[in-house]
């Protein structure tokens, strides 16, 4: 008898009616998701940008509202610029941002073991809690997200989700990637007595360039 | 496998001892149980929420068997390899084979307290790997050989100064103040090139999403995502209790995990990890292994201890108890401390050894208030109790003491002369309405006084009042 044989033989023993069918199994999983409004908290904005602005920005993620992708360079630019680093950037490797005019900053695919900043693409963004959706793929590495000091998130206003169960219908019945990486503000830690520290092994900085609205 | 090398009582008077344990600890508890209270109120959906989690675990529980195979289905299906074990030996047997046969040399770790549940740390210095903390509480307890004293903050045992030191002996360079900040920042130099350099990633999991397959983990560092993505190989060590049916169910218990944990709101990293690499993708490792563990588990399923199976290590119960607060996880003597650990420590050590855990509380039902998924945890550790005096586990001191209390209590006339002789004698070691010493009780009487009783029972007290009414009319 295989442990898996020995586990799932307990877990039998220990049941006294037969296991419903599937379906009804999955029905009543399905109840338990039922009026999720009870159970999840309120936006305090009716406007959808500004819940996940004011979400974001009370964990330490800071804002730049852009009209297009096209400003998106310039922002880096001034981004860097105020923070006295150098202009130099690790580009997620995805088209939208590849086609930008870099002129001026030095960007490379490769992320750095000490990289100072990089440039990533959000798919989504969830009001509820402020946080940015990312997933590993071809042209999505997720130490990009993790090495640098400063984490540059491009988001689109559109993509904006109310709740994290928006985000899980979104993602039910499709594709899983390897990782899908819900990002809440920037890295820290109250390890050491409870006090707050930023940056303790992923980013420091989180700066969100919101596109359109 | 962890049992206790000295008695708990030892323990827990040499912690109380502590001055500086006593500081550490209330910083930590004392700012979690105000930070969980402001975000339980501002959150006032939270005892639906609540419920409802609770539904929701129950409802896995229940239907275990069911969602283990949907899980292993999904998992395998998206190019993990999945195992069983039964106890920790098996589990710790798996994980050492895996790192064998994959020639690993160095291995990080995300924190995972089911890990130290099998002894992992052990079993792989055992085989010669090199092991790396990654969770900056854990690699602070890795630098001091100790052992985690709190589920969410293992090393809130330990003051800065005293990190400080490990620190300066440890890191190269050694950190330049002592201040958490310039601490964190030396960690994060200090462990850099260990991420990157490690041949397997081992983490735990928060949740196993059985309808995807993926595990999901919680962390505020970004340890966990730099353990996992790097190496060749990611192996996940999970407990079986540890399932939900969909990735929106996780998230529903999420937001009572966060909340009842650190008083957050959400963590900072919430990463699905679901299969190794895909083909064409930027980073990931190539294996993913997945060791779903027992190690008692289904034995709680058939027994009275069956609703412990709904908690999700939250580590509120220990933050608001009153016995925790004052002796610290270590006292304990098993890897889960406070409430939880004193349910929980004897299912995996055995009762024999663990028998102090679940008389080490006062009852006052706190831990069962703030339990996120409302475990019954005072109701728990009475079944432990009762247990123990089943299998005649109790010292002879105590069978014998409760053994002539529950004869006079059968005999009413025996109990009140006993009473009356009692509350009379009690007086005489009374000086200004409190008893500063007592003969055979000198344990309890060297912390705190007991008051001076009045001199007649409440019987007696009770019929002296019938009788002035009777007298009255």
């Amino acid at each position: 008898m295989t442990a898996r044989d020995r586990i799932l033989a307990a877990i039998r023993a220990a049941r006294p009616a037969p296991l419903p069918p599937a379906e009804a199994i999955a029905a009543e999983a399905a109840a338990l998701l039922d009026a999720p409004e009870s159970v999840r908290p309120r936006p305090v904005e009716a406007v959808l940008a500004a819940e996940f602005v004011r979400k974001a920005s009370a964990l330490g993620t800071s804002f730049d509202h852009l009209p297009d992708r096209a400003a998106i360079p310039l922002a880096v630019n001034r981004y860097l610029d105020t923070h006295g680093l150098p202009p130099a950037l690790a580009l997620q490797p995805a088209p939208a941002l590849a086609a930008l005019d870099w002129t001026g900053i030095d960007t490379h695919d490769a992320v750095a073991p000490d990289q100072t900043a990089a440039l990533g693409l959000a798919l989504w963004g969830i009001a509820e809690t402020g946080s940015l959706v990312i997933h590993s793929g071809a042209d999505a590495p997720i130490l990009l997200s993790f090495l640098p000091l400063h984490h540059i998130v491009v988001l689109e206003e559109r993509s904006l989700l109310p709740h994290l169960e928006d985000y899980a219908a979104r993602m039910a019945g499709q594709p899983q990637p390897r990782n899908a990486i819900l990002i809440t503000g920037p890295s820290g830690t109250t390890d050491i007595e409870g006090s707050y520290v930023r940056g303790a092994h992923g980013p420091g900085f989180l700066h969100v360039l919101m596109i359109g609205g | 496998m962890n049992a206790p090398q000295q008695g708990f009582k030892e323990r827990a008077d040499a912690e109380l001892k502590n001055a500086v344990l006593k500081i550490a600890i209330d910083r930590t508890t004392g700012n979690a149980e105000r930070k969980r209270a402001v975000a339980v109120a501002a959150f006032p959906e939270f005892q639906a929420a609540r419920a409802r989690g609770r539904a929701i675990k129950d409802h896995v529980i229940a239907h275990l068997d069911h969602y283990l195979e949907m899980f292993e289905r999904n998992a395998t299906a998206a190019g993990a390899t999945v195992h069983w074990a039964s106890d920790d030996a098996e589990a710790r047997a798996i994980i050492t084979r895996i790192c064998l046969e994959a020639d690993a040399k160095l291995v990080t770790r995300a924190k995972s307290m089911l890990g130290e549940e099998i002894g992992l740390p052990h079993a792989l210095a055992d085989a010669g790997i090199e092991r790396v903390e990654t969770d900056l509480a854990e690699h602070i307890i890795q630098l001091a050989g100790e052992r985690p004293s709190h589920i969410v903050w293992p090393a809130m045992h330990r003051t800065r100064e005293q990190v400080a030191i490990l620190f300066k002996e440890a890191h190269h360079p050694p950190p330049a103040a002592d201040d958490p900040a310039t601490m964190v920042q030396s960690a994060r130099r200090e462990l850099r090139a260990r991420f990157l350099g490690a041949d397997i990633g081992i983490s735990g999991a928060n949740f196993l999403v059985a309808d995807t397959g993926a595990t999901c983990t919680v962390t505020n560092e970004g340890n966990a995502e730099l353990t996992t993505t790097p190496p060749r190989i990611h192996i996940v060590t999970a407990g079986i209790e540890k399932l939900v049916p969909s990735t929106a169910h996780a998230f529903a218990l999420l937001r009572l995990l966060v909340r009842s944990a650190t008083g957050g709101e959400m963590t900072q990293y919430t990463t699905l990890h679901c299969g190794p690499k895909r083909p064409g993708d930027a980073d990931g490792p190539e294996e993913m292994h997945i060791v779903l563990v027992d190690n008692g588990r289904t034995r709680m399923l058939a027994d009275e201890f069956r609703p412990m199976l709904r908690c999700i290590r939250c580590g509120a119960c220990m933050n608001h108890c009153v016995v925790y607060r004052q002796i610290g996880g270590h006292a304990y003597g098993g890897t889960y401390p406070g409430p939880m650990g004193a349910v929980l420590t004897p299912v995996l050590d055995g009762l024999a050894q663990s028998r102090d855990l679940p008389h080490a509380c006062t009852m006052n039902g706190r831990c069962a208030e703030v339990c996120p998924v409302e475990i019954p945890l005072p109701t728990l550790l009475r079944a432990w109790r009762t247990r123990s005096w089943r299998e005649r586990l109790e010292p002879r001191s105590v069978r014998a003491a409760l053994g002539l209390w529950a004869m006079a209590a059968r005999r009413p006339g025996l109990y009140r002369l006993g009473s009356r002789i009692g509350v009379r004698a009690l007086r005489l070691f009374g000086r200004r309405g409190w008893i500063a010493s007592l003969p055979l009780a000198g344990g309890w009487t060297a912390y705190r006084d007991l008051p001076r009783p009045l001199g007649r029972t409440f019987m007696e007290q009770y019929r002296a009042e019938q009788a002035r009414k009777e007298g009255r009319r």
